[in-house]
């Protein structure tokens, strides 16, 4: 009952330019779901803190998408300075550049050479418009209006596909980038694990430090067959202008494993969704991240580990420190069906706050029907211990860094669980430079 | 070994109802001339009719909560909202109509007085008929009476408190409680008194399609302290019921106050309560909160921490059988530096039985040096019960120390085989198993409260082991 009507979605004129000359361009399925895609964000509400669960504590209010137009491509520097980073983390990765206006690949070779496709999504959905549609199946057309918006809108974008009983010998790094002032990308990575197949891929959104204010709305969908193995990094360094809104799903048939790790660091504004759809029995998931925010940053992650088969396992760990008047809102469903027998589900949040006006919203939510299970939450925040700084102090430790060493301790602890130790390695050294306190959101481009 | 879901064999043990005796009601339904008439006939102050009629406009312009359980079964036009029994206001259980007595004989009440009680306020539908205070209890100033006499022969403090801690458009049951108020106990408590022995009501819904709608409000001063503990037991009746209750607690400096609820209302009432407490400077508030009756419960006791160095505790225990949903839970506010809390929830679900737990904590920019505890934790019985946990933690001040575990489970295979390897029945050991679990509960109620629960939790365990 509630009074008056929610307002209509504000209008998208840049967009409905782009969407057109997307649809016009499209083939067959493709069209039909822009199409449809494109009248449902048409007529959906944005979401509201007053009026949606979900964004209740996430206020959008200020994020007016008819200012953002479609991202300009982004500059040699910035490429070289992503390839520097994948060096760092994974010197032997595939590199995908996922930006607009088309998908670069390089290194790919040993992968292909296997039989792995690495395309743009959009090559993949003209040469393999089953596999495709196969993977996108696993995401309503209109779940939520950036969900819409996401397929109307997506250009470029990723897709991986690994078949039957092939393991990928080396990782796949996809980059998310975008550039220019009110510039709008569509990440997408789409990847379909065959059964008894692997991969280790990962995720990295990032763009050059700066005030530019751009608009990320991202789509992870991964769908992985029986006993597939998939190793995924989820790296979120956006600039301190970019607003961020993705989905991570994955999907695990029997058996199917799934480690993820997510580094949050950037961003002015962060809604990302961490889901994991438990459909075979024996599928397993461990999920854990570390969220790092100051300034006036946003940061929110709401997880989903949907236990929809029997003898499931699911462990989620999520370490957040948040200073000056960063928020960081977590919260999370553990939700566990009928038939899903034997289930074990853990989920654990940890915040720590280390400035006055900084602040840790805690939501972990358990909705349980079925009765032979093990599932629980722990959730913690609170402040740096004064026994632990006293102890560092007294070894001759000055305050400051006693303050930093015991950050980096909380969050170790999480990074310890990063698949990939090169990835983990790069993520402690960009820790140590937000904890230093003189790291801007977004990477560090130097022309050369 | 499996475990399966029965159906209650044994009717419901308090589900007798006597012949309907009531001398004034209200006709069904809400209006403000029904408003009105429950003013009137009360013979109420100005200000409080214009309160009720104020509630009501709230009442009509908040949505119906959405959020928990399923309340689309309610249906408000064919409620009557005051029911008033025959016979005045009894002094002494001599003059109290045999019927009514017959109700309290089987309820055991007359005993529990003999023994130790120190004032019984039983409610009898809406009004209260039988009032007693223990003399000394007068003598040291304590008032406690029903929320109607507070309002007409206490009017200063009465009125200085009284929609203080829950404004009527808090939400829309508090509202409607606020316009159709009835009865209820009302506790002063004078400063540096310390009641020694619970104050105790019991509280029983006896006409079909009767709402409820008490208000209680207890205010202890500084440096005081009491125990009040509400009981409901409710017969059994065809068609839906709604309780929907407002309870106030205002504890001065260093006062302390307990206030004790086994709520087992029969399984057709609607069960909508608000509850909330201001605890001041080094006061201490505690809510001792057991729901195992009725249709739809859905009860957060809360406690707002204005005053530093102020304590509240909630431990609640939910038992939800078959087509029950207990959506119970707890509120902590810690708006002043130096507070702390501590929650404990545990819930048992059966058969089709949902319990959720739901809590919030909020600590605010100014509330340094704070400490919270919350602890739930859920068992389930068979395939087809359910069990939520919806905690919600906003933290806005860095000096604090928090920390929320929860876990659902079943009766382990292995506690069964402990128990039944040592010659125990099975249906034995999980009664067992199911009493050790709401042990925390059970060791904080008086005897026969305690007693009590257990005859009950021993019932509807019945057959629950295949």
């Amino acid at each position: 009952m509630i009074t008056g009507s929610p307002p209509a979605t504000p209008a998208v004129p840049a967009f409905a330019l782009s969407v057109e000359e997307r649809i016009a361009t499209a083939h067959g399925w493709l069209r039909d779901r822009r199409q449809a895609a494109w009248d449902a964000f048409s007529t959906m509400p944005m979401p509201s803190s007053q009026r949606d669960e979900d964004w209740r504590r996430t206020d959008i209010a200020k994020l007016r998408l008819s200012g953002f137009r479609p991202s300009d491509d982004i500059d040699e520097p910035l490429v070289n300075a992503i390839r520097q980073r994948r060096d760092q983390g994974a010197a032997d990765a595939a590199l995908m550049f996922d930006a607009a206006p088309v998908t670069r690949i390089e290194h790919s070779d040993e992968l292909t050479a296997a039989g792995i496709v690495l395309s743009s999504l959009e090559e993949a959905a003209r040469l393999h418009p089953e596999l495709v549609e196969r993977a996108l199946g696993a995401v309503g057309v209109a779940e939520s209006p950036f969900v819409a918006l996401w397929n109307a809108m997506w250009s470029g974008g990723a897709f991986i596909y690994v078949p039957r009983s092939v393991h990928a010998a080396v990782p796949v790094w996809v980059a998310h980038s975008a550039a220019g002032h009110r510039g709008a990308a569509f990440p997408a990575t789409v990847v379909l694990l065959e059964d008894n197949s692997s991969l280790t891929l990962v995720d990295d959104y990032l763009s050059a430090a700066g005030l530019n204010e751009m608009f990320s709305d991202a789509l992870t969908i991964v769908v992985a067959g029986r006993d597939a193995r998939l190793d995924h990094c989820v790296l979120q360094q956006w600039g301190e202008g970019v607003w961020h809104v993705a989905l991570h799903r994955t999907m695990l048939a029997q058996n199917a494993r799934l480690r993820m790790f997510g580094a949050t660091l950037g961003s002015r504004l962060q809604k990302a969704y961490w889901e994991v759809m438990l459909d075979g029995p024996g599928a397993e998931a461990n999920i854990s991240g570390v969220v790092f925010g100051d300034g006036t940053q946003h940061l929110d992650h709401q997880s989903l580990q949907a236990h929809r088969a029997p003898q499931t396992t699911s462990r989620l760990k999520l370490k957040v420190a948040v200073r000056d008047h960063a928020r960081s809102v977590y919260s999370g469903l553990i939700d566990v069906e009928r038939v899903a027998q034997q289930t074990d589900a853990y989920v654990q949040n940890r915040n720590l706050l280390l400035s006055h006006g900084a602040t840790a919203d805690s939501v972990p939510r358990l909705e349980i029907r079925a009765n032979d299970v093990r599932c629980g939450h722990g959730a913690t925040a609170g402040h740096i211990d004064d026994d632990h700084r006293f102890y560092l102090m007294a070894r001759g430790v000055t305050a400051e860094d006693a303050d930093r060493l015991i950050v980096h301790g909380f969050l170790d602890d999480a990074l310890a669980d990063c698949p990939h130790p090169g990835v983990a390695a790069l993520i402690g050294d960009l820790l140590e430079r937000e904890l230093e306190g003189n790291a801007q959101a977004g990477i560090a481009v130097v022309d050369a | 070994m499996t475990v399966q879901a029965h159906e209650l064999s044994k009717d419901y043990e308090y589900g007798f109802h006597d012949v309907d005796i009531s001398v004034f009601r209200t006709e069904k339904g809400i209006s403000p001339e029904v408003v009105a008439a429950i003013s009137d006939h009360k013979s109420e102050p100005e200000w409080m009719l214009k309160f009720r009629l104020k509630a009501y406009e709230h009442y009509l312009k908040r949505p119906m909560p959405t959020w928990g359980a399923d309340l689309s079964g309610i249906d408000f036009d064919n409620i009557y909202y005051y029911v008033k029994p025959a016979g005045e206001q009894s002094r002494s259980w001599d003059d109290v109509p045999a019927s009514i007595k017959n109700t309290f004989d089987r309820l055991g009440i007359p005993e529990a007085e003999r023994k130790f009680l120190a004032g019984v306020s039983a409610q009898y539908d809406s009004e209260v008929v039988y009032h007693n205070i223990r003399e000394d209890l007068e003598k040291l100033g304590v008032i406690f009476c029903d929320c109607d006499t507070g309002l007409r022969d206490h009017p200063e403090i009465f009125r200085k408190y009284f929609g203080t801690v829950i404004p009527p458009n808090d939400n829309k049951f508090a509202a409607l409680n606020s316009a159709v108020w009835s009865g209820g106990s009302f506790v002063y408590v004078p400063a540096g008194v310390k009641v020694e022995v619970p104050l105790q009501a019991y509280f029983r819904i006896n006409s079909d399609n009767m709402g409820q709608f008490e208000r209680t409000l207890i205010i202890a001063e500084e440096g005081s302290s009491v125990h009040y503990i509400e009981g409901c037991t409710a017969p059994n009746y065809s068609s839906d019921s709604l309780h929907s209750a407002v309870v106030e607690l205002i504890a001065h400096k260093g006062a302390k106050i307990r206030y004790t609820t086994i709520q087992n209302w029969s399984d057709n009432v609607y069960n909508l309560v608000t509850k909330r407490a201001i605890a001041h400077e080094n006061a201490t508030v505690e809510w001792v909160d057991g729901n195992l009756g009725s249709k739809v419960t859905m009860k957060y006791p809360a406690i707002y921490l204005m005053g530093e160095g102020a304590h509240g505790e909630v431990l609640s225990a939910a038992f939800a059988g078959p087509g029950q949903h207990q959506d119970a839970g707890a509120k902590c506010i810690h708006v002043a530096a130096h507070t702390t809390s501590n929650i404990v929830s545990r819930s048992i679900s059966k058969g089709t039985g949902r319990t959720s737990y739901r809590g919030h904590i909020k600590v605010y920019p100014k509330a340094h040096d704070v400490r919270i505890n919350v602890r739930c934790d859920a068992l389930l019985l068979d395939e087809e019960s359910q069990s939520d946990t919806y905690p919600y933690m906003d933290v806005n001040s860095p000096d604090v120390t928090i920390g929320h575990e929860a876990s659902v489970s079943k009766v382990g295979e292995d506690q069964i085989f402990y128990l039944t390897s040592r010659g125990i029945d099975e249906n034995e050991a999980t009664a067992l198993i199911v009493n050790g679990f709401f042990e925390p509960f059970v060791k904080e109620l008086p005897m026969e409260y305690a007693v009590e629960l257990n005859r009950l939790l021993a019932l509807s365990m019945e057959g629950s082991v295949g």
